[in-house]
């Protein structure tokens, strides 16, 4: 009995089989029958092969066996044992870098040096075994022609396996079977995908193939290797001659994208797609496709893009804010005074308060009543010292006055003033007048013209001078008293004073002989005080005062000081008439009975307003404590 | 030059504050350099009082310009500045243009309006206790009469010896020590602020 060799496996099978029944491979279209009658021959291109393998590589075994055993190639023999060694000796899955090596090896063909004579595989078996098919056998190529005899082929050093290089014996063998088994087909796939160059390293064949490890683990006798399925590829690629068509990329189904490791996809290299980049048409780097241009229009400052600031709101955020808004125009809106009728009971009652104080004044000085005596000058502090310093002056020595009080006062200040001035003319004193208010100067003359014309007999007085206004304040004062030649330079009248008598004498302040001081301001009084009077008492020079009555108070402790600062003094409307009383001018002139009833008036309506109002306010208190 | 000034008007104030300071307790020799120092001061005061009628006469003229309910009192002070002025530097100060303007229109508006005063505040004092009904109210109320009907003799009633001494007692010993304890509060202040000035810590004119 014949058996039939199957052209993938290698395998006998009957005759009567059409397809192998271990791989399922047609037989009859290509199988052929084992050279029985060539038992013991050896290709005469084997031999040397195999002697030479096994001297160098020893990876190819020779054992003798069946005639049909024989006719199959050792290469191949020796490559299924392995392979049937590496499947029983290692059931564990191969690893992925060893599957895409072997692949990897199948797929490349190996790199023959140029001086390395490849031993030509198609021998004469299967030149034979074609020729039992009915086939043609082949011509040798000029390869095989060059090798001759065994004893060439010695030479040969061989480092790598045979199968790894596509032969023209190989293509002779049916490239088209008849159907091919799924796992070649898988196979078939791998090897397009590999190609591709789209297949990492660490990939797996088995998920690339769509072929479960599993089936790998367990061996199969009908299981046809990889490396034939991948033979079987190479049949069809690198010998064919034809222009090849450009390898498709594989296409991996959406569920394997997904599974793919992401080391896989970080190992390739970016590959930038420079084709629809620009071409730089300017700077040193022009021609160049794919650049950074240099143009200044890379660094162009681009307008800032704009973003919205509006908030958003709600709606009750947006009702309060209306809300605040109209509150703060609601204040600036000016609210209209409430018209107030005339006749109400506080204008009623300012009506009569004024009309209390006013009739019994006006009456008073209308009807000149003297109704009241006059104050003694013993009762008014200041009076009797003040007096007899004026009185002690001598005739024509120059006295500093000072007319500090305002226009406003001068109906209480202008009768002890008037006095004065009056005392000071029948004297004929030189009155050096001063000012610290802007008013002062007229006052001052004013006063000093009512007081000649008043009096007949001194006619129209000039023993006097008006130096005017000394500004500064506090330091106006000090100045005047260190040196009034240069504070004070010339009269109003623009006349220099100073170089004439009685002036010409003074140097300093302390050479007058009096300072008098009239105002109605203690802050007024106090600088004086303060800044002139040291000056003066080292000389002797007395400080008179004549003041108001709301500033004496204040005043009085300088002139009841030990030694006292300030020599005498008059204050308000009693301090005046005192004053008169003692030098014998009175001019009361109904002034002292109309402050009397004055004062009377003003304490008996507010005594009597306060008891109305805690009358008409209890009651009312009374009903908010109820209610 | 920003940095220079702030630096020499701080020396200037404090080289002239120190000499016036010095001129109080050793008058021979700081006495002259202190009057002509205070004698330039009282210059600069003059002018400022000068500064300040132009700067009153220039607001016065913006508020007249505008239409207002103020502008025609604004208008009134300005004719009036001008009148006065005019007036004054054609008669003098003391003459007889000068002394009518001052006894017709100055001296009655004063006076009056301290009658206004006297007036409004006898009317807010007999209210007082109505708005206000507490004891300080009547304490005030009470000091204020005793103090009015002390001043003077009371019309029909003559001088009330008691009120007269109360009066003088309150005037000269609960006033004076208030009023005293205002005046060393200020001078402490002063004090204080005069140092201040003279090692340059504050700096009023700048810098």
């Amino acid at each position: 009995m014949t058996d039939i060799l199957c052209p993938l496996c290698g395998k006998p099978n009957p005759s009567e089989l059409d397809e192998c029944m271990y791989c399922h491979a047609p037989l009859k279209a290509s199988g052929f029958l084992a050279p029985s009658d060539q038992e013991g021959d050896e290709s005469p291109f084997l031999t040397p092969l195999d002697t030479s393998a096994e001297a160098e590589t020893s990876t190819v075994k020779s054992e003798p066996g069946s005639p049909l055993e024989r006719a199959i190639p050792d290469w191949l023999k020796n490559t299924e044992e392995k392979f049937l060694e590496g499947v029983e000796s290692k059931p564990e899955q191969p690893t992925s870098e060893e599957i895409s090596a072997q692949i990897e090896s199948l797929l490349n063909p190996p790199v023959i040096p140029e001086n390395v004579v490849e031993p030509a595989n198609d021998d004469d078996w299967l030149a034979s075994l074609l020729a039992e098919a009915g086939g043609e056998p082949l011509s040798l190529g000029p390869e095989e022609e060059q090798l001759g005899g065994p004893a060439e082929a010695s030479d040969v050093s061989i480092t790598e396996p045979f199968i790894e290089k596509p032969s023209d014996e190989e293509d002779a063998l049916p490239t088209q079977p008849a159907e091919k088994p799924d796992w070649l087909t898988g196979l078939e796939a791998a090897s397009m995908i590999k190609l591709s160059g789209e297949i990492t390293p660490g990939e797996s064949i088995y998920a690339e193939a769509n072929v479960e490890p599993e089936a790998e683990e367990i061996p199969s006798p009908i299981e046809i290797p990889d490396w034939i399925g991948q033979a079987d590829v190479m049949e069809s690629s690198p010998s064919q001659k034809e222009p090849e068509p450009p390898i498709a990329a594989a296409e991996l189904p959406g569920w394997l994208e997904a599974l793919r490791p992401e080391e896989a996809t970080a190992a390739t290299e970016p590959v930038e797609d420079l084709s629809a980049a620009d071409i730089v048409a300017t700077g040193p780097l022009v021609g160049l496709r794919g650049v950074i241009s240099a143009r200044p229009s890379a660094i162009k400052a681009r307008k800032p893009p704009t973003y919205s600031i509006k908030l958003r709101v709600t709606d009750e955020q947006h009702a309060r804010v209306e809300m605040m808004e109209a509150l703060l125009a609601d204040e600036q809106k000016p609210k209209p005074i409430p018209s107030q009728p005339i006749l109400t009971s506080r204008n009623i009652f300012r009506l009569v308060v004024a009309a209390v104080l006013i009739l019994p004044i006006v009456w008073m000085i209308i009807t000149n009543s003297q109704r009241i005596p006059t104050p003694q000058p013993g009762s008014v502090p200041g009076v009797v010292d003040f007096t007899e310093q004026i009185q002690s002056l001598q005739e024509g020595v120059p006295v500093l006055m000072a007319f500090d009080y305002e226009p406003g006062f001068s109906g209480e200040m202008n009768l002890a003033v008037s006095t004065l001035i009056n005392q000071l003319m029948l004297k004929n004193v030189y009155m050096t007048l001063v000012t610290t208010t802007p008013s002062g100067p007229a006052l001052a003359e004013s006063i000093i013209k009512s007081v000649a014309t008043m009096e007949d007999e001194l006619g129209s007085y000039s023993y006097y001078t008006d130096l005017g206004y000394i500004p500064g304040g506090t330091l106006g004062l000090l100045g005047l008293a260190n040196s009034p030649q240069a504070v004070l330079p010339y009269s109003l009248d623009g006349i220099n004073v100073w170089a004439t008598a009685p002036m010409n004498s003074i140097s300093i302040i302390n050479d007058f002989s009096a300072v008098i001081v009239m105002t109605n301001d203690p802050d007024i009084a106090r600088s004086w005080i303060e800044q002139v009077s040291p000056v003066l008492n080292d000389d002797g020079t007395p400080l008179l005062i004549v003041t108001s009555s709301q500033a004496e108070p204040l005043i009085r402790p300088y002139y009841e000081a030990n030694p006292s600062q300030v020599k005498g003094m008059v204050a308000g409307l009693a301090g005046g008439l005192a004053y008169g009383r003692i030098v014998g001018n009175i001019q009361q002139n109904g002034v002292w009975d109309a402050y009397s009833i004055g004062i009377t008036a003003s304490s008996l309506i507010i005594l009597v307003g306060s008891i109305i109002g805690v009358v008409l306010k209890m009651p009312a208190s009374d009903k908010k404590k109820e209610s | 030059m920003k940095k220079i000034l702030p630096t020499s008007n701080a020396i200037i104030a404090v080289i002239s504050g120190s000499l016036v300071l010095l001129g109080y307790f050793f008058p021979g020799v700081f006495g002259n350099i202190q009057s002509i120092l205070i004698g330039w001061a009282i210059i600069l005061a003059a002018f400022a009082l000068f500064l300040g009628i132009f700067n009153l006469a220039i607001v016065h003229w913006k508020k007249a310009k505008t239409t207002g309910p103020s502008s025609i009192y604004s208008l009134v002070l300005l004719i009036s500045l001008f009148l006065t002025i005019i007036i004054v530097s054609l008669s003098g100060p003391t003459g007889s243009f000068s002394l009518w303007i001052f006894n017709t229109f100055q001296v009655p508006v004063e006076i009056s309006l301290l009658a206004v005063l006297a007036v409004v505040l006898v009317f807010s004092g007999a209210r007082l206790l109505t708005r206000r009904p507490k004891w300080q109210t009547v304490l005030f109320l009470v000091i204020v009469l005793v103090v009015l009907l002390g001043s003077a003799p009371l019309f029909l009633l003559g001088e009330v010896a008691p009120l007269i001494a109360l009066r003088g007692w309150l005037a000269q010993v609960p006033a004076v020590a208030g009023a005293r304890g205002l005046l060393l509060g200020v001078a402490l202040g002063t004090v204080a602020t005069g140092l201040r000035i003279l090692i340059g810590v504050d700096r009023p004119y700048g810098g």
